[in-house]
């Protein structure tokens, strides 16, 4: 494919020599010449809006941003603090919180997507009613956040349903949003309730792409169900599981404001803060937008390391297509 | 599998579709009760069915305003990020032309900058151009959030489109525009169905970046709408409970009609580089 014109005449990206013979043709006429130019401006034109918005509105406040965390709030406002706004959050217990709390879902990440890629596995296999099950199960996952979380203010009440079910098998209550070392599971859990639809829904995609071949060569070699999830399934579904991993964790540490924000709004006792729950009550409710910009950069790096594992993993998989 | 290990594993599958279910089945019914039967008791289900709180949420609550918003605000967005996305999509994949891959590099490092990141500047920014609390500033703020997704979804399935088509077309006489017009937006027409609904689930779901960009109560979307509801009406739960309900059927609705094509768009990330 050509990437640069010679001629000024020949239009860009017009391989073929057809198309060429086409332009020269059209060249004896004057206005062939300016259509020839913008023609070659034309990908330009065709990119320029959408470069300008994500230039304007992504990456410039992200310098911004980046800018603003080594400067004062308040009086200090506009003044170079160097890293005193980081000196000051690793301080803060709340942002400790809130780092502790990523941990915990680094931690519970390997369940998040082990249960989307367990029950993929048995739709897969075709159990009864898979189906039925496949459009059930992602039915949460296209639901905001707001909603899901409004809805299990109701049910994680004191006095709401799940109680009421655990006492009538004689356990509880259990206070799952007031309980701080409960409360941030509760949170985790609805998470793990709204989104596991979507990972079943890429595993499964996964499983279209798998040699079905194999399963039934491991199966009339006798192996068992566990032994072929191990040695057939996992190995060749790798790049989907990578991916799995790398969208949850995304999900994790940027989808769970809504969540947060209608379920505990940070408590009780600040044990269900997340970085991106910190950055807004800093920047909405202390106003403290340079402490929060601080934060942000951290969440920003951790995002990074997160994109940086995921466009590998999408490199790869453009490799071996 | 034998046959009876797929019945004993359908088994506790059943029992986990049902607690899928059975919270929007739950808050459903609440909503159709009223406040006594809701007080005396929460779980049976309805024999009359009150769509009274529905009409409360919908009118004085003001629901139905949060609705308009939403709704006017999403069509704009989707429209601009399908424009903008498929644009971009087919100048990065079909033409040619210096610091193409350059940008498509940056705009897929562009997908990775969370709003949260970068919320304090934007809102800053917003702020100084007077695009705060209104529509234009809001659409924007939703474009510029959900475009680096939307070119590269649109860029990966241009790049399925057989170079021939866009060759012929040239032959025959288009320019690039009119090669765009009439050959790459009716091909695109599935990749633009299902980013466009995801696009309008992200838009139309979203509560951070509302909450941000719209301070003022009349400009309220819908999910901002159902925020503010739980601190007014906690001690009204069936009348809480008709504004998620009211909230979640647009989605419902869209989910149960087009459940195949969201599916297609969370998965084309997934398996195309």
């Amino acid at each position: 494919m050509p990437t640069r014109n010679t001629s000024p005449v020949v239009r860009p990206g017009n391989p073929g020599r057809a198309a060429e013979g086409g332009t020269k043709e059209r060249a004896r006429h004057g206005a062939a010449r300016r259509r020839g130019r913008s023609e070659r401006l034309a990908p330009y034109v065709l990119i320029a809006p959408a470069v300008l918005i994500i230039v304007a509105l992504r990456l410039y406040p992200l310098a911004l941003g980046v800018n603003f965390s080594f400067t004062g709030d308040g009086d200090a406002n506009g003044t170079a603090v160097g890293f005193a706004n980081y000196l000051e959050l690793l301080d803060d217990p709340l942002f400790q919180t809130a780092l502790a709390n990523v941990g915990l879902l680094v931690l519970l990440l390997p369940v998040a997507v082990a249960i989307p890629g367990l029950l993929a596995t048995f739709i897969y296999l075709k159990v009864p009613g898979h189906r039925f099950f496949r459009s059930v199960y992602f039915f949460p996952a296209v639901l905001s956040p707001v909603i899901v979380g409004a809805i299990f203010n109701l049910m994680l009440a004191f006095d709401g349903p799940l109680n009421e079910f655990l006492g009538a098998v004689g356990l509880g209550p259990v206070d799952w949003l007031g309980d701080p070392g409960v409360a941030k599971f509760a949170v985790v859990g609805v998470q793990i309730w709204a989104t596991f639809g979507m990972a079943l829904v890429v595993f499964l995609a996964g499983f279209a792409t798998l040699d079905s071949s194999l399963l039934d060569a491991a199966r009339v070699d006798g192996a068992s169900l566990r032994q072929s999830i191990w040695h057939v399934i996992i190995p060749s579904l790798s790049q989907t599981i990578q991916f799995v991993f790398v969208t949850t964790m995304i999900g994790m540490l940027t989808s769970m404001f809504g969540l947060l924000y209608v379920m505990t709004s940070g408590g009780p006792e600040g044990s269900t803060y997340l970085p991106e729950y910190y950055i807004w009550i800093q920047q909405g409710q202390m106003n403290r937008p340079a402490l929060a910009s601080a934060a942000s950069t951290v969440l920003f790096l951790i995002m990074l390391v997160v994109g940086l594992l995921q466009i590998s993993v999408l490199r790869r998989a453009g490799r071996e297509d | 599998m034998r046959r009876l290990a797929k019945w004993v594993v359908a088994v506790p599958m059943a029992i986990l579709a049902l607690a899928t279910i059975y919270p929007l089945v739950f808050t459903a019914n609440v909503a159709m009760k009223t406040r006594r039967e809701y007080v005396l008791d929460r779980f049976s289900l309805t024999d009359t069915l009150h769509w009274d709180n529905i009409v409360t949420a919908w009118g004085s609550v003001g629901m139905a305003r949060y609705f308009a918003n939403s709704l006017l605000v999403v069509a704009a967005s989707v429209f601009l990020l399908l424009l903008l996305g498929s644009m971009a999509g087919f100048a990065l994949s079909r033409l040619p032309f210096r610091g193409s891959k350059a940008l498509f590099i940056g705009c897929l490092a562009a997908l990775f900058i969370p709003f949260q990141v970068i919320m304090v500047p934007l809102s800053r920014v917003m702020a100084d151009t007077g695009l705060i609390d209104t529509y234009p500033g809001l659409i924007l703020a939703y474009v510029a959030q959900f475009l680096p997704f939307t070119v590269f979804l649109m860029t990966s399935y241009y790049r399925s489109v057989p170079k021939e088509i866009v060759d012929a077309a040239r032959i025959d006489g288009n320019t690039v525009y009119g090669v765009y017009r009439r050959i790459m937006v009716p091909i695109g027409r599935p990749a633009l169905l299902s980013v466009g609904i995801l696009d309008a689930l992200f838009c139309w779901n979203d509560v951070i970046i509302a909450l941000l960009m719209m301070p003022s109560a009349d400009h309220r979307t819908l999910m901002v709408g159902v925020t503010s509801l739980r601190g007014q009406y906690t001690d009204n739960v069936p009348t809480f409970a008709s504004g998620v309900l009211i909230a979640a059927v647009p989605v419902l609705l869209v989910y149960l009609f087009l459940q195949r094509q969201i599916a297609d768009g969370v998965t084309a990330g997934s398996t195309k580089g």
